[in-house]
């Protein structure tokens, strides 16, 4: 039997398994599930469906001699690279929030939940690992929404609504290239935001074992801080609110860059990225599996 | 409340025995409610321990605390000579164990699920996965739905692939918590028949289970625990015979032998077709010697084995810690050891 056993532990003073096999097996697991796969494919088809609504508007004004809506709506008839950058400030209201909690609320809760945590804990993957390849899960599927989003939308915009450049908010239009850039940056500012709520939702994810308990949470901090941002008599509250970063999104397009509003939401993601993970890992390092 | 000087051997008999697992007087609060307390158990290296108690006896805590997935609230525990928690990622792969209810993703298939953990098994290696997890599917049995969703499992399937996760490596030590749960009696007698293959590879094993046919036919040890506690631990053999020493004479001569027997106080009854004489405070070999020099015509002598239910029951009724005290002299209670 020793013999055996010996010629079978192939690593036998590993105390790890790699990382890399790990992470591919979460990614995998993810992507196979079938909700992920299901609003995946719903995102993707946003920017499509926002693409289309333009165009049967444009047709029906240039028919009635109106202009479209004002905004950032109307910006993007006969502009088309808008599109990508419209569809992820539109998803960022509240699909793009929803898929980051729903994914950190399957990523602990729902494992917790299914008593697959407790497998992989005892394989064993020690607490701090496994929330590191829970987070990255989610980033990463966070980042493949966003950016694939900004795909259908950038192709649809194109097709439908046509432009070889950006037209921006300040008049300017700018050429393919610094155009695509702008989509590029939006979509890691966009994905940056998506990050922080969902590392709050992680937090709230590895505190309970009710998934549908994170996606409440999570968007009840989403409508809360709206609403907040709403009221005037609250104002000194807006340096703290999450959701000051998304309404600063559209900013993107102006030109020149606006780098001061956009880094100044990228810093609040952060703080909000390092408090959610702080709380989620000394709650991972505590809890019963 | 034994001697002190039985203390010591006993101390010294357990120093001898490398044990895969030990704990020392292990705690565990929920919210104020006491779910497991003084656990002092002692799982020997290569034996086969069944772990009985009523539901609600604190089986399954004890289990999660032996595998650090919950932390106790005072007292240690030694995993393969490893403490816990610090000692969790040395211990751990070697360990394999079915906690509970088996827990895999529905939306998987048996064989995903399975290359999912074996991904997390920090001995295999990447090569080998699809191989380990082929072998450990047809160990169970279950090679021919590895492929269909979780989802559709049986209970019982789900309960054999939880058993294929505990085996994907070879382990030291197999913890399986009721592993015959909502098993048919085809796979309650494979899974016995697993139990025993561990057994002979020497592999230590830890079962606990409310069925007590399964641990008298599976088991070398016992460690019986009743409201959070150990109530009695040891050879299965040894626990059996402390139960209720006894002596059973198969003889034509009835009142004889009883009259016999307890004119030189031992006491004895009358049983059908025959005496049973009881062994607490005198042996075998002095009962023959009565009963021959008074005379009686002995047929047949044997021991009177309590059935582990018997025993069980005794120990887990209420006021069983009167009754346990009765075994103090037979079993190691670790408790009394320090």
């Amino acid at each position: 039997m020793t013999a055996m056993t010996l010629g079978e532990i192939q690593r036998p003073d590993a105390r790890r398994a790699p990382l890399g096999r790990l992470l591919r097996s979460e990614l995998r697991m993810v992507l196979r599930r079938p909700r992920t796969l299901i609003l995946v494919g719903l995102l993707a088809l946003v920017p499509v469906i926002a693409g289309i609504g333009i165009w049967i508007a444009a047709d029906a004004s240039a028919n009635s001699g109106n202009s479209v809506d004002e905004g950032l709506a109307g910006l993007v008839d006969g502009n088309g690279l808008l599109l990508p950058v419209f569809a992820l400030v539109i998803g960022l209201n509240m699909l793009l929030p929803l898929t980051g909690a729903m994914l950190a609320a399957d990523a602990l809760a729902g494992e917790a939940a299914s008593g697959t945590m407790r497998t992989l804990l005892l394989a064993p993957v020690s607490r701090s690992r496994l929330l590191a390849v829970k987070a990255f899960g989610v980033a990463t599927v966070t980042l493949f929404v966003v950016a694939l989003m900004a795909f259908t939308g950038t192709i649809a915009g194109v097709i439908l609504l046509g432009g070889d450049g950006m037209m921006t908010m300040s008049g300017t239009t700018l050429p393919l290239g610094e155009a695509l850039g702008r989509i590029l940056l939006t979509v890691l500012l966009v994905t940056v935001q998506v990050w922080a709520l969902a590392a709050v939702a992680l937090a709230v994810s590895a505190w309970t074992e009710h998934p549908l308990i994170v996606v409440v949470v999570a968007l009840g901090v989403v409508i809360l801080s709206g609403v907040l941002s709403a009221i005037p008599a609250l104002d000194w509250l807006d340096p703290v609110l999450m959701t000051t970063s998304w309404m600063g999104i559209p900013e993107v397009i102006r030109d020149p860059l606006p780098t001061g509003t956009l880094t100044e939401g990228v810093l609040r993601a952060a703080c909000y990225i390092v408090i959610g993970y702080s709380l989620a890992l000394s709650r991972m390092l505590s809890r019963d599996g | 409340m034994t001697g002190e000087t039985g203390l010591g051997m006993v101390a010294a008999d357990a120093a001898a025995i490398p044990l895969a697992a030990r704990t020392r007087g292990l705690r565990k609060v929920y919210r104020g409610t006491v779910a497991v307390d003084h656990v002092d158990l002692d799982v020997p290296m290569g034996a086969v321990l069944g772990m009985l108690g009523p539901n609600g006896s604190g089986k399954t805590t004890t289990i999660r605390m032996l595998l650090g997935l919950v932390m106790p609230t005072a007292g240690e525990v030694e995993l393969l000579g490893h403490r816990l928690p610090d000692g969790a990622a040395a211990a751990l792969p070697e360990v394999g164990a079915l906690v509970e209810s088996p827990g895999f993703h529905s939306f998987l298939s048996g064989r995903e699920n399975l290359l999912r953990l074996a991904a997390a098994e920090p001995h295999l290696h990447s090569g080998r996965i699809p191989a380990a997890v082929s072998e450990s599917l047809e160990r169970v049995g279950l090679t021919g739905a590895a492929n269909r969703r979780y989802k559709g499992y049986s209970l019982g399937m789900k309960q054999r692939l939880g058993l294929a996760a505990a085996l994907l490596v070879p382990r030291r030590f197999v913890i399986l918590d009721e592993p015959t749960n909502g098993l048919d009696p085809a796979g309650t007698r494979e899974v016995r028949s697993v139990i025993a293959d561990l057994h002979a590879a020497g592999t230590t094993v830890l079962v606990s289970s409310h069925l007590l046919a399964e641990v008298e036919a599976t088991c070398t040890h016992v460690a019986v625990l009743n409201q959070g506690t150990v109530v009695a631990q040891g050879e299965l053999a040894e626990l059996l015979d402390s139960g209720n020493a006894g002596l059973l004479i198969t003889t034509p001569e009835i009142t004889l032998a009883v009259d016999a027997l307890r004119d030189n106080r031992i006491p004895a009854r009358a049983v059908p077709d025959g005496v049973r004489a009881d062994l607490t405070a005198t042996t075998a070999p002095a009962v023959v010697e009565t009963l021959v020099r008074a005379g009686v015509p002995v047929h047949e002598v044997r021991r009177d084995r309590t059935g582990l239910e018997d025993l069980f029951a005794r120990l887990t009724e209420d006021g069983a810690a009167a009754e346990a005290a009765e075994f103090d002299l037979a079993l190691p209670i670790p408790e009394e050891a320090r």
